[in-house]
């Protein structure tokens, strides 16, 4: 399956509002990451939630976020790290 | 737009991981058991995204649901969906199940 | 009610005697739905009673064991390991687990980093090798704070980390599951596999506690 994104790549989730069954939490929407991995393609849970069978598969990244890019009143480290699977197509070019 | 069940970030309690622990119950166990078999591949009645489709219906009486009467309110939401039993079946077998379930708890 | 199917479930003590139910009942309510939706579906042949009761046997069966033992293999058998940090399906279906439908991801810690696992969104858990999650994990405690306050969380499980290491949380939100190959502790180079697997805690592997150095 043809991918958009390759794991080093800076990406933006898309920040929308989208009714229904997602798995994109909205604490990761709109902000900046990086790709950690491609995960590879699974059906789509935004439809497979209404019964259907989750056609046409979408690809599935790891991507890896500064925890300070996450949260304004971060504590940690710096260099701490949250990692989400997100699929691509609430994915953009950062 | 946030759904009940999206809680990343949200301000929260404290963890205690001694008094937040503790084994499954049977009953528990028993609606674990029914989601998995409806799960499993022989049935495919249901997908594990319908049912938190399912659960994150509850809205805000997500929050008040223990966390298995939230698989068990998916369930059987779920089975009236794809029509494996009727509202009716469900009302009527209920109303039995009570009578009987209040007849043991008294003793009698 | 003896001519009810559902006695086999509700039955104190299965053959070999073993107690099967364990704790107080739920509010009348919730064991009426429960209880109302397992019969219609044993009544329209869905589910069968002994389905039910061999459900429950696999997952009284399955406990944190099969993790331990992964987590020490790993340990004693490099090669081994690098499998299951490249591969972990394949690597973990030589001990018989198949993670279908979903994957799994292990993530290593080292002295640099320690991993932690949560899911925000409701409660995903690599069940296939750890079992039934903790009450912790599903609340909406562990489940809110997690990501935000990684460190805030390890405190309250008495877990301290060093200032200077880098947390890693994992959101297990979609199809991947995950499980933190802990530090092998300090003082047990001579340590058999199986000593080694005695060791390991369902909490290491899920990243919010460390495993001591025995005898510490």
């Amino acid at each position: 399956m043809e991918r958009k994104f390759e794991p080093g790549d800076a990406v933006r989730v898309l920040e929308r509002n989208q009714p229904g069954h997602v798995r994109t939490p909205l604490y990761v929407r709109g902000k900046v990451g990086v790709i950690e991995r491609v995960v590879g393609s699974f059906p789509n849970p935004e439809t497979l939630a209404y019964g259907q069978s989750g056609l046409p598969y979408k690809m599935l990244y790891r991507v890896n976020f500064a925890q300070q890019t996450l949260w304004s009143d971060y504590d940690g480290r710096p260099e701490d790290t949250l990692e989400i699977e997100i699929y691509e197509h609430w994915l953009e070019p950062a | 737009m946030r759904g009940p069940q999206d809680l990343g970030g949200l301000p929260a309690g404290p963890v205690d991981p001694v008094v937040h622990e503790h084994d499954p119950t049977h009953w528990e166990k028993r609606i674990d058991a029914m989601m998995m078999l409806l799960f499993d591949p022989k049935r495919r009645l249901a997908r594990v995204d319908e049912s938190r489709r399912m659960q994150e219906a509850l809205g805000e009486d997500y929050h008040k649901y223990p966390y298995y009467e939230r698989w068990l309110q998916a369930i059987s939401w779920l089975m009236l969906e794809k029509g494996v039993f009727s509202q009716e079946e469900l009302d009527e077998k209920q109303r039995e199940v009570r009578a009987r379930l209040e007849a043991e708890r008294s003793g009698t | 009610m003896s001519d009810h199917h559902h006695d086999l479930v509700h039955a104190t003590h299965t053959h070999d005697g073993k107690p099967i139910q364990n704790d107080d009942r739920p509010p009348i309510e919730a064991e009426t739905l429960e209880t109302a939706v397992r019969e219609l579906l044993m009544e329209k042949g869905v589910i069968s009673a002994d389905e039910v009761r061999q459900a429950i046997e696999m997952m009284d069966s399955r406990g944190t064991d099969l993790g331990a033992k992964i987590v020490a293999r790993a340990w004693v058998d490099d090669d081994f390991k690098q499998r299951l940090l490249s591969e972990g399906d394949a690597a973990v279906r030589e001990f018989g687990v198949d993670m279908r439908p979903t994957e799994l991801c292990v993530v290593e810690n080292t002295a640099e980093v320690h991993n932690m696992v949560v899911c925000t969104l409701c409660s995903c858990y690599p069940r296939a090798i750890l079992g039934i999650p903790p009450a912790w994990y599903k609340r909406r405690d562990y489940r809110a704070r997690a990501v935000r306050e990684p460190r805030s969380i390890l405190a309250e499980f008495g877990t301290a980390i060093p200032e200077q290491k880098q947390v890693r949380v994992h959101d297990s939100n979609a199809d991947l599951r995950y499980l933190v190959l802990p530090q092998r502790p300090a003082g047990t180079d001579d340590w058999s596999e199986e000593q080694l697997a005695a060791l390991v805690s369902r909490d290491s592997m899920i990243g919010v506690a460390d495993i001591r150095s025995p005898g510490e």
